[in-house]
């Protein structure tokens, strides 16, 4: 991005790439605060203006903070893996909005043909442990034995 | 209006030029899924607003939601009710803009409009696949107008935050993301959207000033004797005050030209190892086909 000195024009990206997840809190919040993973060049000023510009949200307030992804799991090379950093914002909305995360995974009801899989999956597994365990007529001992 | 209020700052000599030129490719608007904007809403490709700078998206929403009410909603993606700005960005999977008059499908209430756009249609939650069509195409896209790129540009961005926050959820609750081949197709799309703007820049620029590049530059040489593009920056000092950069060298010395050559011997020694082994394979398919070397030999 070009320098900024005192009285200079005032930077104007045109199509942002910048990312902006919403996450559901961790830790309970405040009716109206949402929690958002957002890319760590962004300021509070610019989560502001983008909530307000591109999603038509009123913002009263935002607090960010960089979540430092540990470095201690090993691979089999036994080298480092990082977990990436990311930032987290916390947006207060503005007008007395509130936001609850909603549940994205809802029970759905399962069409038949998921059904009739899972009854066949079921059958399978039982006969699969029936075989693991052994005839109960010869006393539980394994096929491994006799004829 | 804020779109004409902020025409870009530095960029007053590109603007008429520009704006000509958008006007021109301005009528042929999207395959149906971009909606007739209102005449002269938006004047540039680019307009002013600050990082964000998606230029009063908040008014671009409302005359899109304005323009909606006028020509009657889409059926489908709109259906549960959510916000006017609801262009279903791949684009192969969509319907034609038929003026069907269903205002109920318009959400109204201005409670959690926003937010929702970070949720897919809650018709989708809890599916295990999603149907998207395919990914836009750098051809496709150099057809469309600058406007028609802009705003396609923020659809794609929404919907890339829409899936990124539907895989955190996914990785949250254990369960797989339905259908992550979409976030694939958006940042493909997002891609050839920023080549195509890139392209049209270059001309633009070369037309008016006769620089292909946007920053100055020279060819210089580091330490290591390799010749790179050097770009201009900008800094608040010379560079005879910046003792950091001073320390930097542009030059070699004499008895770098060793390694030069040694690394010039690697360079072709690869190039040429990649040619024979191209030969022995297209000798080896010519043997098993012949109608390939037929066909070769015709060609040549």
């Amino acid at each position: 991005y070009p320098l900024f000195q005192l009285g200079g024009p005032q930077l104007r990206i045109f199509r942002p790439n910048f990312f902006m997840l919403a996450v559901r809190p961790g830790v309970p919040q405040p009716e109206d605060t949402v929690q958002f993973r957002v890319s760590m060049e962004m300021t509070k000023v610019d989560i502001k203006n983008y909530l307000e510009k591109i999603y038509d949200v009123p913002v009263a307030a935002v607090r960010t903070r960089i979540q430092y992804g540990a470095n201690n799991k090993r691979n089999h090379k036994n080298q480092r893996v990082k977990k990436p950093d990311y930032k987290v914002a916390y947006v207060q909305l503005g007008q007395g909005q509130t936001f609850q995360f909603p549940n994205l995974f809802p029970e759905k009801e399962q069409d038949t043909e998921t059904r009739a899989f899972d009854d066949f999956k079921d059958k399978y597994m039982e006969r699969e442990k029936q075989r693991q365990k052994g005839d109960l007529r010869r006393g539980g001992v394994p096929d491994w034995f006799g004829l | 209006m804020a779109a004409i209020a902020g025409t870009g700052t530095g960029a007053e000599p590109a603007t008429p030029l520009a704006r000509r030129w958008v006007k021109l490719s301005g009528h042929h608007l999207g395959k149906g899924q971009i909606l007739h904007s209102p005449s002269g809403a938006w004047h540039c490709g680019r307009g002013g607003g600050v990082m964000a700078a998606a230029v009063g998206m908040a008014a671009l929403c409302r005359r899109l939601t304005a323009a909606l009410r006028l020509s009657g909603a889409r059926p489908g993606p709109t259906a549960a009710g959510l916000p006017g700005l609801t262009l279903n960005p791949l684009h192969k999977n969509l319907v034609k803009v038929e003026p069907v008059h269903q205002l109920k499908f318009l959400h109204t209430s201005l409670s959690r409009r926003g937010l929702e756009e970070f949720f897919d249609d809650p018709k989708n939650w809890g599916e295990k696949t999603v149907k998207s069509g395919d990914a836009w195409n750098i051809k496709q896209l150099r057809a469309k107008s600058s406007e028609d790129l802009h705003k396609l540009w923020y659809v794609l961005l929404k919907e890339k935050n829409m899936l990124l926050t539907l895989e955190q959820e996914s990785k949250r609750q254990l369960k797989p993301m339905p259908s992550p081949e979409r976030l694939e197709k958006v940042e493909k799309s997002m891609k050839n959207i920023d080549l195509v703007v890139k392209e049209r820049e270059i001309a633009l620029r070369l037309l008016q000033t006769g620089h292909e590049k946007p920053v100055p530059g020279e060819w210089r040489h580091d330490f290591l004797g390799r010749t790179y593009w050097y770009t201009y920056k900008e800094w608040p000092i010379p560079w005879y005050l910046n003792k950091k950069h001073k320390k930097r060298r542009f030059y070699y010395l004499r008895h770098v030209n060793h390694f030069i050559r040694l690394r010039l011997e690697k360079f072709l020694r690869r190039k040429a190892r990649k040619q024979n082994l191209e030969r022995t394979r297209r000798k080896v398919l010519e043997r098993k086909f012949p109608h390939l070397a037929a066909k070769s030999q015709s060609q040549q």
